[in-house]
């Protein structure tokens, strides 16, 4: 009987469950991160300038860019007062080797979870807000949804009044007001892999961890420490211990994004 | 703005160019790191991000060509790239016409004979317009393919340029406006698109502008890809045998 040594490229194409196994048993992961280690997070406000509000996130590899473009529309029937939100997320064969050409797969409608919570004027603006994944590298969600947060504070609408006799909204381009968010949530995303003795939950996974993961977590919460969504649809069991342990790292993390975030906006005031 | 403001009283354009200055261009290589070559192209205000993933296995056995490789771009246009949200099929007739015209411009460029039964494909996308689409379309994937390590004969440059009231405009971005993408080093054009009218004693001296507009573009990829490939091999050789 013979034994055969892989180079470690073969080895992870030919068995990437054990080849993750390996390192999680020292304690660290394939990019050499530690279990909870988020990857580097850039965010980068008002990149296009025919949106209302723009931003480029990336992180680590993963590269997403959100636009925000502003219309005027009637309101929805359930809800006269306020304006609304559409999101739409594209995930082309651009960018990842993984997806094909064709229509949106459900990976793209799963991303589309609104979880804002803001307040518009009585003329009904429309946000339209469009991400495109450039990069895929694991762990898109986040990326999506710190993209869409960061660009909606980044939105400036002019201010609009509405004139009854004419049925018409006019808007001056010169005044400018900022989005009011009432809150900012930023999300936290793990990956559960079934490592045999014990389960390993892995921070802000990779693609190449996202692939052999037996399920994917994603606890968002905003500044008041609040919880304003867990996902966890069904894969693997957890213990309740675990769940509170991830959504302390998801607080932890909220500070860490919102410390970048308001760095990105101090710069881009001093420009 | 009427025509005869185009050109204002110091011969300075709306943009504050000149007649025959071109757009600011920044340009980076190899952005991406899922795709095998990526590049990025500011011109001026419009951004293009281009991905190249190639040579890898056909995907529809189909239109698996036995000689050389089938190459397939894919052009993806943004809906907040323009100044009115347009959420566009992929299968737009313009985008796939211009996808059309840019296949056929690196075709016979790419040694796609190195390559039999396999598939090269360009994803362009775009993320902010502003005019001049096939032209950043053409200097993006060339940047990306040079990223890739495809191996072609040479770079493809493309610029445009019109023509007002006897003076030739580079990039005009209006009517008329005539595209050229050029190869610099053997100075042939292989592409050229005019949709407008233009008179024929005109065609000559907008020809020449725009093609001296490719090659300004061309000196700029050139520099920037030889400095990067440069830089990359400072850093995987750093002490190199004398």
């Amino acid at each position: 009987m013979s034994t055969q040594t892989y180079e470690a490229e073969t080895f992870r194409k030919l068995q990437p469950q054990e080849y993750l196994r390996k390192f999680l048993l020292k304690e660290v992961r394939p990019d050499g991160r530690e279990l909870k280690q988020f990857r580097q997070t850039t965010v980068n406000l008002g990149c296009i300038s025919t949106t209302n509000g723009s931003s480029l996130v990336r992180v680590g590899n993963t590269t997403v860019v959100c636009g925000i473009k502003a219309e005027v529309s009637i309101p929805r029937q359930t809800s006269i007062k306020e304006g609304y939100l559409v999101p739409n997320v594209e995930l082309s064969p651009m960018c990842s080797p993984k997806f094909k050409p064709g229509p949106p797969s459900e990976h793209a409608q799963v991303l589309n979870l609104n979880t804002l919570c803001i307040h518009e004027g009585a003329a009904v603006w429309v946000l339209y807000a469009d991400i495109v994944c450039v990069n895929y590298d694991g762990n898109v969600f986040d990326a999506c949804v710190i993209g869409l947060i960061t660009a909606l504070s980044n939105v400036k609408l002019p201010k609009a009044t509405f004139i009854e006799e004419e049925g018409l909204v006019k808007a001056t381009e010169e005044l400018l007001i900022p989005l009011n968010l009432s809150r900012l949530p930023y999300p936290a995303t793990f990956s559960i892999f079934d490592g045999g003795h014990r389960q390993y939950f892995l921070v802000d996974p990779t693609e190449v961890e996202e692939s052999v993961a037996h399920e994917v977590i994603t606890i968002i919460c905003d500044e008041a420490g609040q919880i304003c969504t867990v996902w966890k649809v069904g894969g693997i069991s957890c213990t309740p211990k675990h769940l509170k342990k991830c959504i302390s790292i998801a607080r932890e993390r909220y500070a860490e994004i919102a410390a970048i975030v308001e760095n990105e906006e101090k710069s881009n005031q001093i420009k | 703005m009427s025509r005869q403001e185009l050109i204002g009283p110091q011969g300075l354009r709306q943009d504050g160019r000149r007649a025959s200055e071109l757009r600011k261009i920044k340009c980076t290589p190899s952005v991406l790191s899922q795709s095998d070559g990526s590049s990025y192209i500011e011109q001026g205000n419009t951004k293009c991000l281009a991905a190249v993933y190639g040579p890898r296995e056909a995907r529809q056995k189909a239109q698996i060509l036995h000689n050389k490789a089938l190459i397939t771009v894919e052009i993806s246009l943004a809906p907040f790239s323009m100044s009115e949200r347009k959420k566009r099929k992929k299968f737009d007739k313009r985008l796939l016409e211009i996808a059309s015209a840019v296949k056929q411009t690196f075709e016979p460029i790419i040694m796609t004979n190195l390559f039999p039964r396999s598939q090269i494909d360009i994803f362009l996308q775009i993320l902010q317009y502003d005019g001049g689409m096939i032209q950043i379309c053409i200097n993006a994937a060339t940047l990306a393919l040079i990223d890739a390590g495809i191996p072609m004969l040479e770079y493809v440059c493309a610029c445009s340029a019109g023509i007002v009231e006897d003076t030739t405009i580079l990039e005009l971005l209006g009517t008329p406006e005539l595209t050229v993408a050029l190869l610099p080093q053997s100075q042939k054009v292989t592409l050229l698109q005019l949709e407008t009218r233009l008179h024929v004693d005109k065609l000559e001296p907008v020809m020449k502008m725009a093609i001296e507009g490719a090659k300004d573009i061309y000196k700029h990829l050139d520099k920037i890809s030889r400095n990067y490939i440069e830089d990359l091999l400072q850093k995987s050789n750093p002490h190199p045998p004398i």
